[in-house]
């Protein structure tokens, strides 16, 4: 019975705050209740009012009327504290599996100072974050990840109990962005036998490798010759096109290589080859079912690497799309645009 | 080189209440504490107050780490150990005194053990309680003022340790509060106007051990005179009309018949003392030129205090068979009544003499032989008792004797004594003496204790009836006439009755002698007394128009608005002004949420930039980023293109951007202009077509 009702609920929240990286909190998709103190204080002065009407004294009515309203006065006080900040999720870490995995929220409180935010991702709490009005601050959440793959926090609790702690303001915010987290290393039984024969697998590689390219979007270091700019003219989107088959070196790490083994295991021997590959500054490529890396050294080429074996098998979680900066949504157009609001200085 | 990414966290805690409370959050508690301890200073004992002074102490050493907070054992022995004291001293008495020293005893020792913010709030619980107790017992403006100043010492200390680490913290604290009370104050006043003030709900008696400073139910020779070293307030007094001569003032409170031994006593007519409390507030609306509003100071006992020929106007106070006046309960917390004078001089025919002669006559078996001797030569002499009166007044008149604080001690048969041995005496010895002399001559008699005279508060707007004006005279039935009023200390001292006991006693210096502090005492100093005036008459209004604002008070004010409101009504508009409230706090935080929005010059700035693309005949789309608008917009206004793609960029440099990068004013003209330029272009390609 009581699940039901816990799966409604969380059913209702997730209509209502759909997965996005940037959220504006307002009387929309702020909640607030009273906190347990909240609730003892409520009920002391319903004690203080029934000692006031039997002593018929007044000062102690007058206290109890104005200790009242300063709670009312309170409860829109920690509303507002919350209501009017904007979060953005501006960086999705990456790790290896069992670390935690820093996101990196900019929070923007353009009316007024934010005081005393907590943010929390299941049993993650950052506490005591001030953001005073008209500026910025980054935070950094770290979410502890279990298992390699996309680390998407299903929601990020924004709290704040300020100023008095007798009331709890909450939202959500659900990212779209996910953490990548990495296998976990697991050095290999014998790495010399995962070298491939260079010759061989290159030419293979470039008869068919020809035909299709890895389409993938533009990242920093990418060279400009590599960008289908055919396509960006007709889509606006800049992509690389990664033609396969112009790989030079022999140094391959293998999926394969790790036959009859478990798929985790096997990407945690990769895992730790590219580790120690990347250490060593030797050049390698990675060969996954469906996807190949050319060989390549660098730490960014060891963190592509990575990531290719993040994700391998999985599928990208999405749920709903995300609103990017300075779209409308028909009728809530002001809403829709972070107001973001460092103000005219 | 890629390292494996440790946690960066600023402070990772739990969000539960179990952490540490902050030094700066408890030393606002600490603070608070000990300033809702100073209304309770003249009822908590003195082992008490030194036990929460040590144990607060400990506990802000411990905090500052100079100390180290009890184990289990030690704090479970010092809880023990006081609680042992407690026990022993309370004896099993309950009254208000047991019950607060238990409250502050709970919280003293809840110091040793406030580790967590959880303990925190439960201390703040008790504290604001604490304060409500206070209000029970002290009800002054400077009392008030102290005690919500320790409410709001809580208040701020709540929001230190809901964030303990923001820089000025106290100052926002204090600010953020101050504009709370600020914005709340008008829903506060009207409730408390509107407010239905019911009746108790069930009945407690604010049971109290202290002994009160007033007259009490008995009178041996030398009680007054102790008295008569007190300034402490008895009551206050206005009056509709023009206020009687100072010699006329006589309040009259009790009456003594039995003479037991030394000791004078109330003899029949006790009444059986119901538990309960009194109605706090008698007489609404002006005062009629007859009438006076008495407010009586707390005196823990059932009489109020009248001129005579009095009536009963407010429905707290009847009369008796003596032409006295009672409560139904003891007077706990101060009390106001509405007397009016009536001048057909009918109060004094009560008790009509033949059904209780007795009572009135009795005299011990034994003792003062000489009174009774001379009482009966007087009786034998004039067969008129007004004329046997009228003899002994002037005996007091004429003879040596004296009014003074400072008699000599009378063990053995002291009427006898005083009447014809030392002839030194104060108003009650004086008072008996005459008493028993009638009885003793057949004339029924009655000591009558009260108090007479008042001084004037500021102004003249009221009188002032302090303790040292306490008093106790004679009242002889006469045929004919009724209880007549004989005065033997207005024969021997007038001035005490015609100015008042400084004056009585200027010669002898005697006056408060005993009494530093008191501000009275220092008569000759004529800004003191200016000051003690008006502090006085400023608690005299707040007393009577915001303490005493209680159930006849309000149904008065209320019947003088149109419409004559009742408590039905009331409960109405109370209803509806937390109603309103309510909503209006929510629109006033609604509209100023939409206002800030618009307000927002960056998504001002966005918003025009769209409109300007929706003329353009370049809808924004769900779900497209700035960059993809821009595009979209050069393809459709190619002289745009290079402007648009600029402002795109501007947008993700705002969002994106690091902290100090952005957000200027600069930024903003710059987008400005590039928004004006783009329209110009965009325009301009239009008139080319």
């Amino acid at each position: 019975m009581f699940k039901v009702i816990r799966n409604r609920w969380q059913h209702w929240v997730n209509k209502r705050i759909p997965r996005s990286d940037q959220r504006s909190f307002g009387q929309r998709n702020i909640f607030i209740l009273p906190t347990g103190a909240g609730v003892v204080f409520g009920v002391l002065l319903l004690i203080m009012l029934i000692t006031g009407i039997n002593y018929q004294n007044s000062l102690i009515y007058l206290l109890t009327f104005l200790l009242s309203a300063v709670v009312v006065a309170a409860m829109h006080q920690t509303h507002r504290n919350l209501s009017g900040l904007e979060l953005t999720l501006i960086q999705a870490g990456e790790g290896f599996a069992g670390d935690v995995i820093p996101f990196r929220l900019r929070a923007v409180s353009p009316r007024h100072d934010t005081l005393a935010l907590s943010l929390a991702c299941d049993d993650v709490v950052l506490n005591q974050q001030h953001i005073p009005a008209g500026q910025q601050a980054d935070l950094n959440l770290s979410v502890p990840s279990q298992h390699r793959g996309y680390l998407q926090p299903d929601r990020i609790l924004v709290e704040t109990r300020f100023p008095f702690g007798l009331f709890r303001a909450w939202s959500w915010l659900r990212p779209v962005t996910s953490g990548i987290v990495y296998p976990n290393p697991v050095p290999a039984p014998d790495v010399t036998s995962t070298v491939q024969d260079g010759e061989e697998q290159s030419k293979s590689r470039s008869i068919d490798g020809n035909d299709h390219a890895d389409i993938r979007p533009w990242r920093e270091g990418d060279m400009s010759q590599r960008v289908q700019w055919k396509r960006y003219a007709r889509t606006g989107e800049m992509v690389i096109a990664d033609w396969e088959g112009e790989q030079g070196s022999p140094h391959w790490l293998d999926y394969e290589a790790f036959s009859g083994l478990d798929r985790e295991l096997r990407l945690g021997y990769l895992a730790h080859q590219v580790l120690e590959r990347s250490r060593n500054n030797s050049r390698f490529g990675l060969n996954l079912p469906g996807q190949v890396i050319e060989p390549d050294t660098g730490a960014a080429h060891a963190n592509r690497c990575l990531k290719a074996l993040a994700v391998f098998g999985l599928e990208q979680p999405r749920e709903g799309g995300p609103l990017p900066h300075g779209t409308r949504t028909g009728e809530g157009a002001g809403h829709a645009i972070p107001a973001s609001g460092r103000g005219a200085a | 080189m890629i390292n494996r990414l440790r946690k960066r966290g600023r402070s990772v805690e739990s969000l539960e209440t179990n952490e540490l409370v902050s030094g700066r959050a408890l030393i606002w508690l600490i603070a608070s504490f000990a300033l809702l301890l100073v209304p309770q200073w003249d009822r908590l004992p003195v082992w008490l107050m030194a036990s929460c002074a040590v144990l607060a102490g400990w506990r802000w050493l411990a905090q500052s780490g100079r100390l180290r907070l009890p184990g289990k054992w030690l704090r479970s022995g010092i809880m023990l150990t006081l609680v042992a004291i407690y026990i022993a001293t309370v004896q099993g008495r309950f009254t208000v005194e047991t019950a607060s020293s238990f409250f502050v005893l709970a919280v003293g020792l809840k110091w040793l053990e406030t580790r967590s913010v959880r303990d925190f709030y439960v201390l703040f619980f008790i504290l604001v309680y604490l304060a409500t107790v206070n209000f029970l017992f002290h009800q002054e403006i400077h009392w008030s003022v102290i005690n919500l100043v320790g409410v709001a010492l809580l208040l701020v200390g709540l929001q230190v340790v809901n964030a303990p680490d923001i820089p000025g913290a106290m100052k926002s604290g204090w600010r953020r509060l101050g504009m709370m009370l600020v914005k709340t104050l008008p829903i506060v006043v009207l409730l408390f106007v509107f407010f239905p003030r019911m009746a108790p709900l069930w009945s407690v008696p604010l049971v109290s051990g202290e002994a009160r400073t007033g007259i009490s139910d008995s009178m041996t020779p030398g009680d007054i005179s102790s008295l008569a070293q007190s300034s402490e307030r008895a009551f206050r007094v206005t009056f509709g009309g023009e206020t009687p001569p100072y010699r006329d003032r006589y309040w009259r409170g009790l009456i003594l018949d039995r003479l037991d031994g030394e000791t004078w006593q109330q003899g029949f007519g006790q009444q059986f003392r119901r538990p309960g409390r009194v109605s706090v507030d008698g007489g609404v609306g002006e005062l009629a030129s007859n009438q006076y509003d008495v407010l009586m100071e707390p005196t823990d006992q059932t009489w109020a205090f009248a001129l005579e020929d009095s009536r009963a106007v407010s429905n707290n106070v009847k009369p008796d068979d003596q032409g006295l006046f009672r409560f139904d309960r003891p007077a706990d917390s101060s009390v106001r009544y509405r007397m009016a004078i009536v001048d057909d001089g009918s109060s004094g025919q009560f008790g009509a003499v033949p059904d209780n002669a007795q009572r009135y006559l009795q005299l011990p078996r034994s003792g003062n032989p000489r009174a009774r001797e001379f009482a009966e030569d007087l009786a034998a002499e004039y067969d008129n008792p007004g004329a046997i009166v009228q003899h002994l007044l002037d005996r007091f008149r004429q003879q040596e004797y004296f009014y003074t604080l400072r008699p000599p001690a009378m063990p053995e048969d002291g009427i006898d004594a005083l009447l014809f041995d030392e002839k030194r005496g104060f108003c009650a010895h004086y008072a008996g003496a005459a008493t028993f002399v009638l009885r003793a001559a057949g004339i029924p008699a009655r000591v009558v204790v009260g108090y007479q005279g008042g001084d004037s508060g500021a102004d003249d707007e009221y009188l002032i009836v302090r303790q040292y004006d306490a008093h106790a005279w004679v009242e002889a039935w006469l045929p004919g006439q009724g209880w007549v009023r004989m005065d033997p200390t207005a024969a021997i001292a007038p001035q005490r009755i015609e100015s008042g006991l400084r004056d009585a006693m200027a010669e002898e210096g005697s006056f408060l002698e005993n009494d530093w502090t008191s501000p009275q005492r220092y008569g000759d100093m004529a800004m003191l007394q200016w000051a003690s005036l008006q502090l006085d008459r400023m608690n005299y209004h707040w007393q009577r128009w915001v303490v005493g604002y209680q159930g006849q008070s309000q149904m008065d004010l209320m019947s003088r608005l149109p419409g004559g409101l009742g408590m039905r009504e009331l409960g109405y508009i109370t209803a509806g002004i937390v109603g309103v409230g309510l909503l209006l706090a929510g629109l006033v935080n609604a509209w100023q949420y939409r206002r800030f929005e618009s307000r927002d010059p960056f998504s001002r700035i966005v918003t025009r930039w769209h409109r300007l693309c929706d003329r353009a005949g370049v809808p924004v789309r769900h779900g497209e980023t700035p960059s993809q608008l821009a595009f979209r917009l050069s393809r459709a206004k190619p002289a745009a293109a290079g402007t648009a793609t600029a402002f795109a960029r501007m947008i993700n440099k705002h969002y994106y951007g690091r902290e100090f990068e952005t957000g200027n004013s600069a930024e903003l003209g710059r987008m400005k202009r590039l928004l004006a330029t783009m329209k110009r272009q965009a325009d301009r390609k239009q008139q080319g077509e």
